[in-house]
């Protein structure tokens, strides 16, 4: 970090508990818990189911603390990515999938160079850009995913699509999406 | 359903789409298992996958913060530091078993108690029946409260008297029925140790009732039972 830490500046007070400092855990909690609320009830729609899912974060946020490296996330993004990974684990295991999904994935798309997507490091800045180059309705797909968990099976119910139909523009989205944001 | 090693490298563009897939939390359960399983052992693919997470963090502005129920922080604080903190565990609550338990031990406790006991206690007016004691006490530590109830007056009174929790904290009294959810007496007072009980609390302390003392938040728990970590608990004994 390049600025003196304040007090209760998420990241300070994670390498405070990846030391064990347990006085940092409330301070954490307060500065970030709302915020990860919103993912879970946003996610999981069920107030008790959320605030069980909050419990369980929580206890891998101290676990974890140690993993966070404040070079390659911003805190709060790592701490939101440990919530919707959580909601996410737990929506999918409380709807199995119904239909399997084929596994051909034959998505060819002149314009788009592999290679060269491999190599380069993403920008991440530029998502809303690249999301207004995909068509309207595909970028809302990726975006209730997102946000959401919406699973294959219902983006496909809404936008009235067979599910493979879904899932080769899901992909083929975010092949698009990749390319743009490493322009 | 995850291609071999050698194959994974011919294939970028499957990979790049199925790391997107997992961070969208599109994939089935099987298929997001595999995905974490692959994480561990192919860097490469793990690194895809911190890449997209990356890239659509900016999307997480469109949550928008839900106001925490009181005391949950305190319930993972609970769950997190149980054993330092000499608390039980907040699913004690829930075990029947646990509080069948505890109101025996706690009689046995308090058979021997008796000494100590009658000579905090005013002494009994002629007919009137012998009050209760509770010693609430918590296997793990040392802390321990002695309760004595006098029925005729409704009195409950604490030794020692000054028992508070400190800064945000509170404690609150309990008595948990045999058979149903723990119903508060309010705090447990920090001037004097002298709580008076209403009709309806009076009726249920006998022999046998149990008492329990929880860390809640300043001011008590926000819900209909305890938020916080059992402190120390008892059952009413005779002396």
């Amino acid at each position: 970090m390049t600025t003196p830490a304040s007090e209760n500046d998420p990241a300070f007070l994670l390498s405070r508990m990846a030391l064990g400092d347990r006085k940092a855990f409330p301070l954490l909690f307060a500065a970030t818990s709302s915020k990860l609320f919103g993912v879970t009830m946003r996610i999981l729609k069920d107030r008790t189911q959320a605030e069980d899912a909050l419990q369980e974060i929580y206890l891998k946020i101290w676990r974890r603390a140690g993993d966070f490296s404040a070079d390659r996330a911003s805190p709060m993004a790592w701490l939101v990515t440990i919530a919707r990974n959580h909601s996410i684990d737990v929506l999918r295991a409380r709807r199995p999938a119904t239909v399997d999904i084929d596994e051909e994935f034959s998505l060819a798309d002149p314009g788009l160079d592999p290679e060269g997507l491999a190599l380069n490091r993403s920008q991440g800045r530029q998502i809303e850009r690249c999301l207004s180059e995909l068509d309207r309705v595909r970028a809302e797909a990726v975006v209730s995913a997102y946000v959401d968990g919406m699973s294959y099976q219902e983006l496909a119910e809404r936008h009235e699509v067979p599910l493979n139909t879904m899932r080769t523009w899901l992909r083929r989205s975010l092949l698009k999406l990749k390319e743009c944001m490493q322009r | 359903m995850t291609p071999p090693i050698d194959q994974r490298q011919d294939d970028p563009e499957r990979d790049i789409a199925l790391a997107g897939e997992y961070v969208l939390g599109l994939l089935p359960i099987g298929e997001r298992r595999a995905a974490d399983a692959r994480m561990v052992t192919d860097p490469a693919f793990a690194a895809r996958v911190r890449d997209w997470q990356a890239d659509l963090s900016n999307l997480d502005t469109r949550y928008a913060p839900v106001a925490v129920p009181a005391g949950l922080g305190l319930r993972i604080e609970a769950r997190l530091f149980a054993g330092d903190m000499s608390v039980s565990r907040t699913s004690l609550w829930s075990s029947l078993a646990f509080w069948r338990g505890l109101a025996l031990a706690s009689l046995v406790a308090a058979a021997g108690l008796g000494a100590l006991a009658s000579g905090l206690l005013s002494p009994p007016a002629d007919d009137a029946a012998p009050a209760l004691v509770a010693r609430l006490a918590n296997p793990d530590s040392n802390i321990g409260l002695l309760a004595s109830f006098d029925a005729r007056s409704g009195a409950l009174s604490f030794v020692p008297a000054a028992f508070a929790a400190e800064g945000e904290h509170a404690l609150e009294l309990w008595l948990v029925p045999a058979d149903g959810a723990p119903i508060s007496m309010g705090l447990v007072p920090g001037d004097g140790g002298l709580l008076r009980l209403d009709e309806n609390l009076r009726g249920r302390i006998g022999e046998g009732a149990v008492l329990a003392v929880s860390l809640e938040p300043a001011g008590g728990s926000p819900t209909a039972g305890p938020t916080g970590p059992v402190l120390v608990s008892g059952s009413f004994a005779r002396p």
